[in-house]
């Protein structure tokens, strides 16, 4: 890299700097150490190594503190104020990749449920490696409808990224040939149960614009040699991931990206690091590092490069970017659009159907595939026959079918031999479908620096205000008729279609915070995902999304990261950076 | 959305095992001695209860989750189990529903036969509970009964014995099937 010179006197030089250590962080790590940058990887919270640092991963259920793994209410309520609502992320066995709500507060002007994972892998851990391509509609969505602002991509832009992203990741799916939703380079799909593959049947017999597949997981079912020798194997249906994989069967930083970063001889890991800033040099108009408080210590030190990749989650990397004030960014960090910060976007759910499966009572199944059905969206798909009238874009749905098994008895009537012999069988099949609906940037949805408030670092925490509006509202009511329809269509029972609520967040798929775009007056990013105003400076987390499209996104956020550091690495061997 | 949460699934099973407990129940009634000729004792130290009430807890347990072909709840350790979460997990407003419930049990069985709980026979125990559950039904969150089967249900079914004797277990089961006939597996999946 340039100024090798210039770097060697100064202390802790790196030729690139990666914050964050999550499904992004990893793939910046990993493509630039690959391509020879000496890269230092800043992670702001604990070490968390692959296998070594799983404590949950095989316990069985009689090894549990409390009953059923659950966490003693009073936990709950002293740490998880937040981290609990989802009502799954918070047991005994997942309590060490959440963070707790007391030791990292915010605001909340409006509920946002800010779910989070500070631990080297991030969020990249627990995801629930759901994996799709955003297709050519969702990248033109913004454009056709006059809504914020265009993309500077198309899809043909990302379309090779993705297809390098899921050769080494590894994606289990169904081919569809869809347009609306296309198709990934797959690894077998895991197979549906008997009363999926009913209603996979019925409903697109019975309702011809609709195809349900198996959902698309980032889970290995052949792997490749490359997988093999990163250590990784094949799924074995146990369905704890969210404890850490044994087998590290599905995609993950800890599993994957820093194995192959590692191995490379070029990446320097540090946990513990709060970046609190960029560091700015005003006259060349460029970053020269990041100030970093260390989460233990409390010391301060600065790391310099020459490239710096934000990858600390949409909402943390906005923060960084809005606590970066200098004489040339007084409102933040590249923030001349005052854009940094807005536009929140999530995917809107909690809103469906259930119904009761009769006539499947001899069947059952054998394993626990940790995978759904998928029903891509069908909504606004650019003919006649799916445009509404009644709001824009549209929504998917992920569901499933099952028996449930004991738990069902924990309340209603009955004890002694019956109910133990009653219990002893598999409950009665239920199919539930729960939709994902594209949520449209409005600018005031957003996040803004509270320095009333100061975390135990004495860094300004944020404030949120974040909510659904009409268009998403209008969607949420067609999300639960549709799939009452559907599961009417197949014949099923005790049809129930209901609206559990919904607070902005608990998607846990944040995104917009410094979004792309063609003109540095409404966006943050370029093309490249480069700061507009100081091009060494790339972000390529979901702070990057200029919309969210209905699919789970953690796959375009990876394409986005393997094609900015390739664009990175090439600039700067031009010395453009 | 939580998945598969249908309550209350009618059971097709009820009226043909529960002719099969009466008749249990009387069976033991009428052959074994009496408990009160030989008061149990209890084998663990309890935390969060009294002797007595850990005693009333052991016997109810049983009474809820039995020995059937396959092992019950004192032998799968669920009082135990509940008494550590007394310790350990529960609010106080529960610890006290519980512990308040077990001293109810010992009231009623006094009052009814003039004897402890653990010393009434299994039908006369049985009969008290079938009180409870009834009572339960009615007030599901603020009812001792109520909060004492989920505690033993929880117990038992999460316990290695409940999970791999009466349940079936397979910790990396490997492969995932579909569509497997239910007589192949047997019973319900422990997870």
């Amino acid at each position: 890299m340039a100024n090798l010179n210039t770097r060697a006197r100064r202390k802790n030089g790196y030729d690139a700097i990666v914050v964050g250590s999550g499904i992004t962080g990893g793939w910046a790590a990993k493509e630039l150490t690959e391509k020879g940058l000496k890269t230092l990887v800043l992670e702001r919270g604990r070490m968390v190594k692959h296998l070594e640092d799983y404590p949950t991963a095989t316990m069985s259920p009689w090894e549990a503190q409390y009953p059923g793994g659950r966490l003693p209410p009073a936990d709950l309520k002293a740490h998880y104020r937040v981290q609990q609502r989802t009502g799954y992320t918070i047991t005994e066995y997942t309590r060490p990749f959440f963070v707790k709500d007391d030791e990292h507060p915010y605001t909340e002007t409006q509920r946002f449920d800010w779910i989070r994972g500070y631990h080297v892998g991030g969020r990249s851990l627990q995801w629930a490696r759901q994996t799709y391509r955003h297709s050519p509609m969702d990248f033109e969505a913004n454009a056709r409808e006059g809504v914020a602002v265009d993309w500077p991509i198309r899809y043909e832009d990302l379309a090779p990224w993705y297809d390098y992203v899921e050769r080494f990741i590894g994606v289990s799916g169904q081919s569809e040939g869809l347009a609306h939703l296309p198709d990934s380079l797959f690894q077998p799909p895991m197979e549906m149960n008997c009363v999926e593959k009913h209603l996979k049947a019925q409903v697109e017999a019975k309702i011809p614009d609709r195809r349900i597949t198996i959902g698309r997981v980032a889970h290995l079912t052949a792997p490749t040699e490359e997988q093999l020798a990163l250590g990784r194997g094949k799924c074995q249906n146990r369905n704890l991931c969210i404890r850490g994989c044994p087998f590290g069967a599905y995609f993950s930083s800890n599993s994957a990206t820093l194995p192959a970063a590692e191995r490379t001889g070029n990446l320097t890991l540090r946990p513990d690091s709060i970046v609190t800033s960029l560091i700015l040099d005003e006259r060349k108009g460029k970053a020269t590092g990041v100030r970093v408080k260390d989460a233990v210590t409390g010391e301060e030190t600065e790391f310099y490069a020459d490239v710096i990749f934000l990858c600390a989650s949409a909402i943390n990397t906005a923060w960084i970017m809005l606590n970066s004030t200098s004489k040339r960014f007084p409102n933040g960090f590249g923030n001349d659009s005052d854009q940094v910060g807005r536009n929140i976007m999530d995917h809107h759910l909690g809103v469906g159907a259930q119904a009761a499966a009769p006539g499947y009572e001899e069947m059952y199944y054998s394993g626990r595939r940790p995978n759904g059905i998928y029903i891509p969206r069908f909504r606004n798909l650019g003919d006649k026959a799916s445009a509404r009238s009644d709001y824009l874009r549209g929504f998917g749905y992920q569901g499933g079918a099952g028996r449930p098994g004991w738990e069902r008895g924990l309340n209603g009537p009955g004890f002694g031999a019956d109910r133990k012999a009653e219990l002893t069988q598999p409950g009665p099949w239920a199919v539930r479908l729960g939709g994902f609906g594209e949520m449209l940037p409005y600018a005031d949805n957003r996040m803004t620096l509270n320095t009333a408030l100061k975390d135990q670092h004495g860094l300004p925490t944020i404030t949120f205000d974040v909510s659904i509006r009409d268009n998403e509202k209008a969607m949420r009511k067609d999300m639960r008729l549709a799939a009452m329809e559907m599961l009417d269509a197949a014949g099923f029972k005790n049809v129930i279609g209901g609206d559990t609520g919904y607070g902005p967040g608990l998607g846990i798929h944040e995104m917009g915070t410094a979004r792309m775009g063609r003109d540095p007056k409404t966006s943050v990013l370029n093309a490249h995902n480069q700061v507009h105003a100081c091009r060494n400076v790339y972000v390529t987390d979901g702070a990057a999304m200029t919309s969210a499209s209905c699919v789970n996104p953690s796959l375009t956020y990876m394409a986005l990261t393997a094609r900015a550091v390739d664009h990175a690495v090439a600039a700067s061997r031009r010395g453009e950076l | 959305m939580r998945p598969f949460d249908l309550r209350n699934s009618p059971s097709r099973r009820d009226a043909l095992i529960g002719a099969g407990l009466s008749f249990g129940a009387l069976w033991a009634t009428l052959i074994l001695p009496s408990a009160a000729s030989a008061q149990p004792t209890l084998t663990w130290i309890p935390k969060a209860l009294t002797s007595a009430q850990a005693l009333t807890l052991d016997a109810a347990v049983e009474l809820i989750m039995p020995a059937t072909d396959t092992p019950g709840a004192r032998a799968a350790g669920v009082a135990p189990f509940i008494d550590r979460a007394l310790a350990t997990f529960y609010d106080p407003d529960q610890v006290k529903r519980l512990r308040d419930g077990l001293d109810t049990m010992q009231a009623d069985a006094q009052a009814a036969y003039g004897m402890a709980f653990t010393a009434l026979s299994a039908a006369q125990q049985t009969e008290l509970l079938r009180r409870y559950d009834a009572e339960a039904a009615q007030k599901p969150l603020s009812h001792f009964f109520a909060l004492m089967k989920q505690a033993t249900f929880t117990g038992f079914f999460t316990s290695e014995t409940g999970a791999t004797k009466t349940l079936r277990y397979d910790p990396v089961p490997g492969d995932y099937r579909g569509c497997v006939p239910m007589k192949e597996i047997g019973r319900a999946w422990a997870t």
